[in-house]
Formats: C-alpha cells, sequence, structure tokens
C-alpha cells in the first residue's frame, strides 16, 4: 500500500523542483506586476511605501489618448509586417522550393537577418536611412530623383521595411520545411490531372501547408507586438508618437515618467491581448487536430 | 644620558605636534570611495585628474561609469536600498527633484558646518550661480530655485550652459554678422542655404521627445517665455511659447536635410561635419570641435553668447555630484566633492577638457591659452538660467508630451497655437493630479 503510495507520487516528487522554479521565475515576477498595476508607484519608492489605487491606472489607460494612439500603432505595425512577410516568405519558399545547386548556401544566406542583434539590424537601418549620408537617398539622387526623408515623413512605412526585412527569413524558412515534407503523391497526382503551377499552389500546396502558416503567423504576431530594440534605436518612437509601440511606451511611462503602476498597467493589456492571440493559437490548433483526426478516420473506415 | 632624554622628548613633541596637526585628510587615509559617474567628455576629462586627489589626500576612489540613462536607472534602485552601494553620485540635473523629494541625498550643511571638513579656502561665491541654484539648490522659490527656504543638496559638476557656435570662415566668405538678437538668428538661419547651396543655416535637435522639447524650451526663456506662471498654471501656449514654436520650425526649415528627425548626436554631427553654420546648444561640445579625428571643422569655429530675445537666457543643466543618503562614506565623499570642485581641481579638469563650474577658472589665464573659448563661456554663464525648464517631479511626463507635439508640428505639419493648447491642457491635468492646485 505504502510502495503504491509513493510510487503515484514518484512523478510528482520528480517534477517538484522544476515545478518550483516555475513559480519563482515565472509566477511571482507576473503576479509582482499584477500586483503593482494597482498602486501609484514611483520607482524612488518601495512597493510597500505604495499607495493602493484600484483600477485607476487601467481607467487613466483607457482615456488617455497617447495609449490609444500607440496602441494603434502597435496593431498596425504587427498586422502590416506579418502580412507581409508571410507573402514575401512563402512566395520565396514556393520559387526555392527546388533542386538547385548550392541550395543549402542559398538558405543560409536567407536567414541571415534574422540571426543580427536587434540593435545592429536598427543602426544599420538607420544609417541606410540617413537622409544625406545614408545609401538609400544616395542611390536615389545618383539616379536622379528628390532625396526622401524616410524616419521623419515616412517613419512608420520605414520601420515596417526594416522589420520586414528581418523577420521575413523566419517565415521562409518554417514555411520551406512546411513545403518539403508535403505529400509528393499528392502533387503527383496533381500534377497527372494536368494541375498549371499556380492551380498545383493555391489548391495543393497553400491548404497542406496551412496549419504550418498558422503557427508561424501567430508566433510572428505575438513577437510583432513586443518589438523594441529596433524602433528604439530608429526613431524612439518619433516623430510625434508615429512609431511609439506600446512596448516602448512601457519602457518611457517606467523610465520617463517614472509611472511604474502605469506601466505595469500598460504591461497587463498587452498580456491580455497576447493571451488572447495564444488562445486563438491554441484553438485553431485544437480544432485542426480534432479535423485531422475525423479525416484519418472517415480514411480508415472507407478502407 | 641627559642629551639622549632631551632627544627624545624633543621628539616625542614632535610626534605630538604633528598629530595635532595632521591633515584633514589624514583620518580617512586607505578608505576607498565608491562612486557613479556617467559617460561623459566632461567625467572622462574628471578620470583624469583623480589620481591626483588619491596621491593628495590616500583616499582611494573606484570609479562606476554607466551612460547616463543607464546611470539613472541605477542609482534609482541604488538610492531607495538600506544600505547603498555608492559613496559619491553624479546625478543628471532633473534627478534633483525625485531624489531630494524621496529624501535620499544628504543635505551638505551639516558638512560644510563642520570646521574639521570644510575647507576655508573653498570661496563657495566663486560657483556659478545658475548652476548652483538650477542643479544643486533645492526648497526655494517654487520648489527648484534660489530662495530663502532653500538650502543646498549637491554641487554642480559638469554642468553646461547654451553658446552660439558658428563658421567663421562661411561667415567671413559672405560678410555675414553674427547674430546677436533672435531676429538674426533666424534670418541668417534661413541665409545660409541660399548662399552656401547644400548647407543648412542651424543645426538643431527635432527628434520626438526629450530632443524637441530641449530645443523648444532652448528658444522659449530668451524669448520671454516660461512654461508655468507663478501659481503653475501651464503658460506654454501663450504668445511667447507660440513665437519660440516657430523659431524652432523655422530653424528646422532652413537647417540640414532630415533636421525634423535630428537627435542631439546628428545635429553636432551635422555641425562636425560642415553641414551647417551655426551650432545653437551646450557647452560640452567644444573640446569635440577642434579634435580632428572627429571634426572636419577645426579652426574654423567661432563662439558667441546665445542670441537674445527680450531677454538673455541661457540654458543651465548637466549633471551635478551628491552624497546618497545610504552612503557608507560620507565624510571622505564630501571631502572628495569638495577637493573636485575646488579652484585648483575645478581648473585642473579644465585644462584636461571638462567644464568647469566656476568663475575663476573661466578667467583663468592659463585656461584660456588653452581654450580660447573659455571666456566667451564664462560671459554666457552671468546670464544662465536656472528657470529655463522647471525641475519637478512630473516634468518628465510633461516633457514627453511637449517634444511629441512639436515633433508633430515639425513633421505632420500640426498648428502651432492648437498643439501648445493641447500641451497647455494636458498639463494641467497632469500638474492637477500631481496636487499643485491643492490651494487655488
Amino acid at each position: 500500500m505504502n510502495g503504491q503510495l509513493a510510487n503515484r507520487f514518484t512523478p510528482y516528487i520528480f517534477m517538484a523542483p522544476a515545478v518550483l522554479i516555475m513559480g519563482i521565475a515565472l509566477l511571482y515576477p507576473l503576479g509582482y506586476m499584477v500586483y503593482g498595476s494597482f498602486r501609484e508607484w514611483n520607482p524612488s519608492q518601495n512597493i510597500s511605501e505604495t499607495e493602493f489605487v484600484g483600477l485607476k491606472n487601467y481607467i487613466t489607460l483607457f482615456f488617455d489618448a497617447a495609449f490609444r494612439e500607440s496602441l494603434a500603432v502597435t496593431l498596425i505595425f504587427a498586422v502590416t509586417v506579418v502580412a507581409a512577410e508571410l507573402f514575401i516568405g512563402v512566395g520565396l519558399a514556393l520559387l526555392l522550393d527546388r533542386n538547385i545547386r548550392g541550395m543549402s548556401l542559398l538558405r543560409t544566406l536567407f536567414i541571415l537577418p534574422m540571426m543580427i542583434a536587434p540593435v545592429v539590424v536598427g543602426l544599420m537601418w538607420r544609417y541606410m536611412y540617413h537622409p544625406t549620408v545614408g545609401t538609400i537617398n544616395r542611390t536615389l539622387k545618383s539616379m536622379g530623383f528628390e532625396g526622401v526623408d524616410w524616419l521623419g515623413q515616412h517613419a512608420l512605412a520605414s520601420v515596417i521595411v526594416a522589420d520586414i526585412w528581418q523577420w521575413t527569413p523566419f517565415i521562409f524558412i518554417l514555411a520551406l520545411a512546411a513545403l518539403q515534407s508535403l505529400p509528393r503523391s499528392a502533387l503527383e497526382a496533381a500534377r497527372i490531372d494536368g494541375a498549371t503551377a499556380w492551380q498545383q499552389i493555391f489548391y495543393i500546396k497553400l491548404p497542406l501547408m496551412m496549419p504550418v502558416l498558422i503557427v508561424t503567423a501567430l508566433l510572428r504576431l505575438i513577437d510583432a507586438f513586443k518589438v523594441l530594440e529596433v524602433i528604439l534605436v530608429m526613431t524612439q518612437g518619433g516623430p510625434g508618437l508615429s512609431t511609439e509601440i506600446l512596448a516602448l511606451r512601457i519602457s518611457r511611462t517606467a523610465t520617463e515618467f517614472r509611472e511604474l503602476g502605469v506601466a505595469a498597467a500598460m504591461s497587463n493589456y498587452l498580456l491580455i491581448l497576447l493571451l488572447l492571440l495564444t488562445l486563438g493559437m491554441f484553438v485553431i490548433t485544437r480544432l485542426q487536430e480534432k479535423r485531422a483526426a475525423r479525416l484519418a478516420k472517415m480514411v480508415q473506415e472507407e478502407s | 644620558m641627559l642629551k639622549k632624554l632631551k632627544h627624545l622628548t624633543l621628539a616625542t613633541a614632535m610626534l605630538l605636534s604633528t598629530s595635532a596637526m595632521a591633515g584633514p585628510y589624514d583620518p580617512y587615509k586607505g578608505e576607498t570611495l565608491v562612486v557613479n559617474f556617467p559617460a561623459h567628455p566632461h567625467y572622462n576629462a574628471v578620470m583624469k585628474i583623480l589620481p591626483e586627489f588619491t596621491k593628495e589626500t590616500g583616499i582611494n576612489v573606484e570609479v562606476d561609469q554607466l551612460p547616463y540613462l543607464k546611470m539613472r536607472e541605477r542609482q534609482t534602485l541604488e538610492l531607495a536600498q538600506d544600505e547603498g552601494e555608492y559613496d559619491l553620485v553624479a546625478y543628471v540635473v532633473f534627478s534633483k527633484a525625485d531624489y531630494v523629494y524621496a529624501d535620499q541625498l544628504e543635505n551638505l550643511a551639516r558638512y560644510f558646518m563642520n570646521p574639521k571638513l570644510a575647507d576655508p579656502n573653498y570661496d563657495a561665491d566663486d560657483l556659478i550661480d545658475g548652476y548652483v541654484y538650477n542643479i544643486g539648490f533645492a526648497g526655494g522659490n517654487k520648489g527648484y530655485l534660489e530662495g530663502k527656504t532653500g538650502s543646498l543638496f549637491g554641487i554642480p559638476y559638469g554642468s553646461e550652459t547654451s553658446v552660439l557656435g558658428y563658421r567663421k570662415d562661411i561667415f567671413d566668405k559672405h560678410g555675414l554678422k553674427v547674430p546677436e538678437t533672435y531676429d538674426e538668428l533666424l534670418k541668417t538661419a534661413c541665409a545660409i542655404p541660399q548662399l552656401e547651396p547644400g548647407m543648412g543655416g542651424l543645426s538643431s535637435r527635432a527628434a520626438s521627445g526629450h530632443h524637441a522639447s530641449h530645443a523648444f524650451l532652448l528658444h522659449l526663456a530668451p524669448l520671454g517665455g516660461r512654461v508655468f506662471d507663478d501659481n503653475w498654471n501651464p503658460i506654454v501656449n501663450n504668445a511667447q511659447g507660440v513665437q519660440a514654436a516657430n523659431a524652432l520650425k523655422t530653424i528646422v526649415e532652413c537647417g540640414p536635410e532630415g533636421a525634423a528627425s535630428f537627435g542631439f548626436g546628428e545635429a553636432l554631427g551635422s555641425f562636425l561635419n560642415g553641414d551647417t553654420a551655426m551650432f545653437l546648444d551646450t557647452t560640452v561640445v567644444a573640446g569635440q570641435i577642434n579634435d580632428p579625428d572627429k571634426s572636419k571643422v577645426v579652426g574654423k569655429v567661432g563662439w558667441a553668447m546665445h542670441p537674445m530675445g527680450t531677454r538673455r537666457g541661457s540654458q543651465t543643466g548637466g549633471f551635478g555630484i551628491g552624497i546618497p543618503k545610504n552612503a557608507e562614506h560620507k565624510e571622505a565623499a564630501f571631502l572628495l566633492m569638495q577637493w573636485l570642485t575646488s579652484k585648483k581641481a575645478d581648473k585642473l579638469v579644465a585644462l584636461a577638457g571638462g567644464n568647469p563650474s566656476r568663475f575663476s577658472t573661466h578667467a583663468d589665464a592659463e585656461v584660456n591659452a588653452k581654450f580660447p573659448h573659455m571666456a566667451t563661456f564664462g560671459e554666457a554663464l552671468k546670464y544662465a538660467d536656472p528657470d529655463w525648464r522647471p525641475i519637478i517631479p512630473v516634468w518628465g511626463k510633461i516633457n514627453a508630451d511637449l517634444g511629441t507635439t512639436l515633433s508633430k508640428v515639425l513633421t505632420e505639419g500640426l498648428d502651432v497655437q492648437e498643439a501648445l493648447d493641447g500641451v497647455a491642457e494636458r498639463t494641467k491635468g497632469v500638474m492637477n493630479e500631481a496636487g499643485y492646485y491643492t490651494w487655488n
């Protein structure tokens, strides 16, 4: 009996250290943040000296025009970059899904931008966009066009381009992996039936890749909501608030405005948003699994 | 035998007398101070003179030098502890409000009253008034200015004011007059792009946030404006405010290409690169202008006072040094602070390329022989305005709003009056919440 009990608890005992570490490393800071978001908290104060203000921070934020503008910028940024990256990434994957000599070298080259530290990416693009000495304007001018004030007049678009440049490879590499693991039989059957290349893409390849693409897109979306360094280095959120994404606003609220409580509340809004996205991802994968299981069952029953 | 005894007594007497006459630094010999300085041209010069202090006093100094935003973050954490790591900190001017309000800096009265610590030859009156009231003083008028209720919490060190740098060669070539008033400044700034195609008039910071706000305030004080009236009502949107914003707008439009997104680095860079004919900002850059590694305009730059609007009012800013409440070696830290800002060390640091804190150093012949601009800077300092920017705990938030709104004026064509009205309204809300209207 005793042995049985011990047996039943063994797995939990083995898991205990991990759970403990998770609790300390994950839940404690998270709880601290949630707790802090209900308080009026100046960084010069200990949290015990702070005053409880209820939902005030959340309500102030809700009516704060700057916060809402920042939220809108974040949404525009995230949706645009993910859509563009998906389009270009999947397109590239479809183009490069063939036996070319030196393919592995090409693939490594394509994923290089992803490996560069974000601060470096920001600096690089900032210099490329520089109005007088930047590569882009110099090229434009040498071709006889007028220079463009990239980070002044078209800041959000410029930042979006930099992000697309850095993160398209992520989608590309996952899409390529998905493409190469597609069942060749389906493609062969389509080819025998006389499907054109476009038809193969739209009716066979894309639908079969869809599960991978959805997960990839959600991962990128979550990442895009939290992007900070590249924008911080390139524009510091300017001009005006035109590129001030939420992560940057949170950091400024904590350091410049010295309102840790409000910053915590803002982080919680972001967390809730990301949680909803993650939940969406869960639901979609679950639905797909169910559909796959149903299909498999149907196939089995037919055979 | 008797002779021997005599010798011995003499020796003992001498020993006693020397210990009675021990130097002020002796009790602290061998102590090690940990200080927190920013990575900044002035403090780089300080690093060169610190060995002199250790040689003279036997007190060791260990320096933790951090980029200045990082430094502020670190200090905020350190100063809130029960026992701090730092014995002396250099703080950026707007931290004064936060640290003093949170009771984290030592009041210096206790040290200047202590005859064993205070050097009678210190000559505090020689310290630059504007700097002292702007950076070191708290509790006076409006809470952050000179006044009967105030006292000293820090000493300006690595402080700066604004001066106008101009390209002598360009001004000579076209027979331009160095602008003395704002009208002349704006006219000259816009004339230069026409006289020298491809060259901007005046390079100014203008990027969203702190940069745009700083540039605007730089013009607001000389043009007669203020952010608040005496009852803390925002008046940034009055006629002077609009004039200052329009001045900034004109300067950016007649400035180098892409000026609307310039931060301090880009603004300075374009002047050093020879892309603009004038530069109106901090005195800190003087050292870099004649450094051939960084500058293409070596020997071509002249200096003049910040032009005048309805009054003279150059900025005051930069750093001060103070002793944290939770420091371990407060007395030795005071001795270091006093030594660093003494006449002798102030001159040493000026010669090493730092920004002196004393009038006498600005007038010193040796310093002027090495840096001929020092006399002009000293003259400008007489008009340094400690109230050009309010130093109150909520300033960070107002500053950010002012800066982003002005950036919208510069890049998105927002109407100046409308923009400043918006800032004033939001500022009023912030001030109200912070309790500034409790007595109204």
